[in-house]
């Protein structure tokens, strides 16, 4: 257990530069996903801290020692694979014994270092089972265990949940949660998968193109953005483009033919380009007037039932269009196409941010 | 896969390519048996006395020997060989991997008897000609490419997390092959030299140049007397020959699906 100190980290491959000039730092216990659309470097990253790319420059720290240059198995690290990467010859067992058998462990006290890494992932009885005898979710526990058991100082998750079902997915999220917490160690997780990365972590480190987008906790990413991509990527964003017309705390934006949206902090100065993002669940639907930072009528255009939730597409009088996202139980639950309708949008949830770095 | 029966005509047919097929092999193992002193059809009597000689003649006994120790030694050369070249390859250790594949795979391509002439200049010119090292030298270039195959075949269907994996546990490089990927290709290696030992030890075309008077093997010793006047004990050695093989396939079969590297 120690922190990960990543310093002015690269990677090219050739003149492509994968990675550009990453500097991140993981406190001791900390539980950090690097967030980003494939491509993006995250998996670079993590296989550079496991050793198994070269960083082209740049330095990387594990605890107080440099690890830029050893090879992988002299990092003490643990990596769960995308894939499990569990060895098939290999019964349950020997897989989570195979990092201590590494480390010349043996005899008693090495069996029950093996029974307690497979119990923590409540597979006790299995270890005389082989890896293709598992149900993928069991096969996702194992490869924990075995990343786990020879008490490595930073875990390392390379996408680990994307092969799993949706349902079983929540449950080893869960698991994965409560077994970070138990043991503490420090956890860089690999992900493209937002609601992952923001109930998991204490610090969500966003990358888009190599680079760092915003690095902070889950409530300052969905709620702060600090690029407009990252407004773009987290949740589900409708884009608007307007020019500053207010900027501080009198944030206005002027979107076009009559339609002006306030928004509370806007940093960019008055008279610049800017992207407008508000989330579709953030904006609150009424039926009759009412008053609010923003409200505004429009019209019902489309509506679609997804269970939990109903998603409008509201036609505004200036012709844009935002998508609306309302609980299914909700007031405004059923409303017919054609129905006029009223958005309410607090200026807190409106972000206006240099028009760079889009996701889309 | 689309499972058909399939039709009476097709099964017959096959049947009769089949046994077509082993046609010569049955004359020869029927031949053995046969109490006449010369090679006939079908076997006038039935004898086990040929067996008895082949197996007490002292020229076959010596052959049987040197074929073994040929085939043993060239099939172990190979397997070192092969499996490191096909790892080689596999992980693109090496620019032009295709062309290498090409070159490693050209024995099996080119005809034997070319090689066995090239192979021959080759030693002469270095003046190894006559020497058994030189034999199990050639026997070895004739049968890695099986190895390489059939590794390759089963490396390419190893997940490369694997080696990884071994790494960030704490093995190095080396230990890392030999505790996660060694045990997988076991299954294409066995075959690989399952299928090397036997085109060794009945490999003719190459080995009738190169092996002097005093290494005849086996498959050259049943060849040279056939051409001086035959008795049976040919066709009971080939028939022990053919014995050997069928359950050394038969083993590999069971235990390493062999079908499925060849």
């Amino acid at each position: 257990m120690s922190r990960l100190v990543l310093e002015h980290v690269e990677k090219r491959y050739g003149t492509v530069p994968v990675v550009k000039d990453v500097s991140l730092t993981i406190e001791e216990g900390e539980f950090v996903s690097l967030l980003g659309p494939s491509g993006c470097g995250k998996t670079t990253i993590l296989r550079m801290v496991a050793g198994l790319v070269e960083p082209s420059a740049g330095s990387i720290r594990i605890g107080e020692k440099d690890v830029t240059n050893l090879p992988p198995n002299k990092r003490q690290i643990g990596l769960v694979f995308q894939s499990y990467a569990l060895f098939p010859h290999l019964t349950v067992f020997e897989n989570v014994a195979f990092g201590l058998r590494r480390q010349g462990e043996s005899g008693n006290g090495f069996s029950a270092r093996v029974r307690e890494a497979l119990a923590l992932v409540r597979l006790a009885d299995y270890g005389e089972r082989y890896p293709r005898q598992l149900s993928g979710g069991q096969q996702q526990r194992v490869a924990m265990a075995r990343a786990i058991a020879p008490r490595p100082r930073v875990l390392l998750f390379d996408e680990p949940l994307s092969n799993l079902d949706a349902k079983l997915r929540d449950e080893m999220q869960i698991e994965l949660k409560r077994l970070q917490a138990e043991l503490a160690i420090t956890t860089l997780f690999v992900t493209h998968d937002q609601s992952e990365a923001l109930s998991l972590s204490d610090r969500v480190c966003v990358m888009h193109d190599g680079i760092i987008q915003q690095y902070a906790p889950p409530e300052d990413i969905y709620h702060r953005p600090a690029t407009a991509f990252v407004a773009s990527f987290i949740g589900k964003p409708n884009r608007l483009s307007g020019t500053v017309a207010g900027n501080g705390a009198d944030g206005r934006i002027d979107c076009g033919q009559g339609l002006t949206i306030r928004a509370a902090a806007v940093a960019a100065r008055a008279g610049s380009a800017v992207d407008v993002f508000i989330r579709q669940e953030a904006i609150r639907l009424s039926t009759t007037p009412e008053a609010a930072d923003n409200a505004l009528a429009g019209t019902v255009a489309m509506r679609s039932f997804s269970g939990a939730h109903v998603q409008y597409v509201v036609r505004l009088p200036n012709g844009t269009e935002l998508v609306v996202e309302t609980p299914s139980s909700g007031p405004a639950s059923d409303l017919a196409p054609g129905s006029a309708i009223h958005l309410l949008v607090s200026a807190a949830d409106v972000f206006a941010l240099p028009a760079a770095g889009r996701a889309s | 896969m689309n499972e058909q029966k399939p039709g009476f005509a097709v099964s017959s047919f096959a049947l009769l390519v089949i046994a077509f097929l082993q046609v010569p092999v049955i004359v020869v193992v029927l031949a053995g048996f046969s109490e006449t002193s010369y090679l006939t059809i079908p076997p006038q009597g039935l004898t086990l006395r040929w067996f008895g000689e082949v197996l007490t003649d002292p020229t076959y006994l010596s052959a049987i020997r040197i074929s073994l120790i040929l085939a043993v030694s060239a099939t172990l050369a190979s397997m070192v060989l092969g499996v490191a070249a096909a790892y080689a390859i596999h992980k693109k250790m090496l620019p032009g991997s295709d062309a290498i594949t090409s070159f490693l795979m050209a024995p099996l391509v080119v005809p034997s008897v070319v090689v066995g002439v090239a192979l021959l200049q080759y030693f002469t010119l270095i003046g190894w000609r006559g020497s058994f090292l030189a034999l199990i030298l050639a026997h070895t270039i004739i049968t890695v490419p099986y190895i390489v195959r059939s590794v390759l075949a089963s490396l390419s269907g190893i997940d490369p997390s694997l080696e990884e994996a071994a790494r960030v546990l704490g093995a190095n490089g080396p230990s890392a092959f030999r505790l996660v990927t060694l045990p997988l290709i076991k299954p294409g290696l066995v075959a690989g030299a399952l299928f090397a030992f036997v085109t060794s030890m009945e490999n003719v075309p190459v080995t009738i140049f190169l092996a002097s008077a005093r290494q005849t093997t086996l498959p050259i010793l049943i060849f040279s007397s056939v051409e001086m006047g035959v008795d049976p004990s040919v066709a009971a050695v080939s028939t022990l020959l053919i014995v050997a093989t069928a359950v050394v396939l038969l083993l590999a079969e069971r235990w390493a699906g062999f079908h499925k590297f060849v």
